[in-house]
């Protein structure tokens, strides 16, 4: 009984510990993808997948690098830390072979930007997520 | 599409011509007359495609002997750099990207702004597995793992990039090209693979001149035979691990002229001596290669680079009569991330110009027997003929923007140094450097 206890007041705590839940992938309406996997999201915000399948020129929008939203996004959907991927857009911006995504200050700009901008694609906390963006689901 | 790449060509020959700022200008604007058949970006707001971003730095090096980056024995603030760059999407396939640059590098580079890439990206084909295209124009060449962005402090390993993978003295040749490369991306299981290659045309300057003949003579180099580069990167699991191999071989011809082939008239002898001291045209072949790997991890960073260098002189004559010289460099780095604002780093790194003769003593007993024979050829010592560093620096990223380094190099040898800064006879084989750099970029 007491292991019974026990066990249930750690899955309990573990569901109600304050969710450093995992960022939720968001993108624009329209969007006709469903899911992506790690390689596709990893090519997509590394600026190096320039269009959707169907053509629509995607825009990347993300936290400044030092932003905790972000440093955990890098590290749990992406599996990167934001150093590699600052160095990633800053050779290519500095040797012009590339761009760097586009840089918001807060999650309610990034949720604005992302269902204003056709191809728009960020991440939010889950408790910011509303029905103005489609969420989009990471596969490994 | 014919118009096209005909305006291309005569841009890019123009590109190549000369490298007066003014002249920079006129060709950014003919540049630009390239972009105007392009009409879909009325159907957008084109602020909204266009992107700017630019960079500055300042530097303080202070150096127990030896010169670099100006008057360094006394301390000196010649570092300064800036930049500001643009990308405009034309369209989803196009895109227009240039940067003007400025920087005071002592008396390697006096400040005044030169185009350091101006290009139009095309891409053919991109998919979930990969991108295929071309960079027109002039290209940044890519070399190594910090080449096409040496200029930017913040993507510098340390204040100064590594000088004997990339040395600053010849900088200007290696940093880009004007012609057309290729690139490939393609996004396999587990990490992606980069290839980018090309032919572009060189552009030598007075450092070339001075770091390939150690002098600066009447006669030019020039840029005119298109040289072949490229790189093979494989970056898996997301850049945790990265290598890649590169490469680059060019020719650059040397035009002296009459004042240049009879050489330096000396009391006693008058030009008796122009078979040893003066130079005829000729051409200096350059193969380059450079091997790097890194580890990225959350804390730890290991970097390593080896780079080799093949120099062949042909009829330039006299003291280059027949020299065909191979060299090889190496860089060793350790760097760990204290927070994610602090870091610091320890490296090691060497470069032996003749690998025949590392320390140059061999070099050095042939200078100086010349030098008892002609005394008023200057006897050069052997530790011009190498350096071995330590290095140890840190940085603090004040903001995501602006950044603070601190850097203590002890160095022994003197190739690294510029004949431009100093007079390599006297040079003082055992000398350290301390410099400190504040750094913005947008």
């Amino acid at each position: 009984m007491k292991k019974i206890i026990r066990h249930s007041f750690i899955i309990g705590c573990l569901i109600l510990a304050p969710t450093i839940s995992a960022q939720v992938l968001i993108v624009h309406p329209h969007n006709t993808s469903s899911q992506l996997t790690r390689n596709n999201l990893r090519a997509i915000f590394a600026m190096r997948t320039p269009q959707w399948p169907d053509g629509i020129p995607v825009h990347v929008f993300v936290l400044e690098d030092n932003d905790p939203v972000h440093v955990s996004f890098c590290k749990h959907l992406l599996d990167m830390f934001p150093y590699q991927l600052r160095r990633v857009w800053d050779r290519q911006v500095f040797s012009g072979t590339g761009i760097a995504p586009i840089a918001v200050k807060t999650e309610q700009e990034m949720r604005e930007r992302v269902a204003s901008t056709e191809g728009a694609i960020g991440y939010l906390l889950p408790e910011n997520v509303d029905s103005s963006i489609k969420t989009i689901e990471e596969i490994l | 599409m014919i118009l096209y790449c005909l305006k291309l060509a005569v841009y890019i020959r123009l590109l190549h011509d000369k490298n007066q700022c003014f002249n920079q200008i006129k060709r950014l604007l003919l540049l630009l007359t390239l972009i105007s058949p392009v009409t879909v970006l009325a159907e957008t707001n084109w602020l909204d495609n266009l992107q700017i971003h630019g960079f500055t730095s300042q530097g303080l090096i202070f150096t127990t002997d030896n010169n670099f980056y100006g008057d360094s024995d006394h301390g000196s603030a010649n570092m300064t750099e800036l930049g500001l760059n643009a990308s405009l999407q034309l369209s989803p396939k196009i895109r227009l990207a240039g940067q003007l640059i400025s920087r005071n590098a002592g008396e390697m580079d006096n400040g005044s702004p030169h185009l350091d890439y101006a290009l139009l990206d095309i891409n053919f084909t991109s998919s979930s597995k990969g991108r295929f295209g071309t960079y027109l124009g002039r290209v940044k060449n890519p070399l190594g793992l910090y080449n096409e962005t040496r200029d930017v402090a913040h993507t510098r390993q340390g204040i100064f990039t590594s000088q004997t993978i990339y040395f600053d003295k010849v900088r200007n040749l290696i940093i880009s090209a004007d012609g057309a490369q290729l690139y490939g991306e393609y996004f396999l299981p587990n990490g992606t693979l980069l290839i980018q290659g090309g032919a572009g045309y060189p552009i030598p300057d007075e450092n070339v001149e001075e770091a390939y003949f150690g002098q600066d003579f009447e006669g030019e180099l020039k840029g005119d035979n298109l040289a072949f580069l490229g790189r093979i990167m494989y970056e898996h699991d997301g850049g945790r691990w990265i290598v890649a191999a590169s490469g680059a071989t060019l020719e650059i011809d040397f035009e002296g002229t009459a004042t240049d082939a009879l050489g330096p008239f000396i009391p006693g002898f008058g030009y008796a001596l122009s078979p040893l001291l003066g130079v005829n045209s000729g051409k200096i072949g350059i193969d380059y290669t450079i091997f790097s790997a890194q580890y990225n991890g959350e804390k730890w960073q290991l970097t390593g680079e080896l780079a080799y260098e093949d120099i062949d002189y042909t009829d330039i004559g006299g003291l280059f009569s027949d020299v065909d010289v191979k060299s090889y460099g190496y860089s060793v780095e350790v760097n760990y991330k204290f927070t994610p604002k602090w870091e610091a780093f320890i490296r090691r790194e060497a470069f032996y110009l003749d690998k025949e003769d590392k320390y140059g003593k061999d070099f050095e007993s042939a200078s100086q027997q010349l030098n008892s024979t002609y005394p008023f050829i200057p006897a050069i010592p052997g530790h011009s003929q190498y350096s071995e560093n330590w290095i140890l620096g840190s940085r603090w990223l004040i903001s995501p923007r602006w950044m603070a380094r601190v850097e203590y190099q002890m160095n022994k040898g003197a190739v690294t140094l510029s004949p431009s800064e100093n007079d390599i006879a006297n040079t003082t084989k055992d000398w350290d450097l301390f410099a400190i750099s504040l750094s913005y970029r947008f």
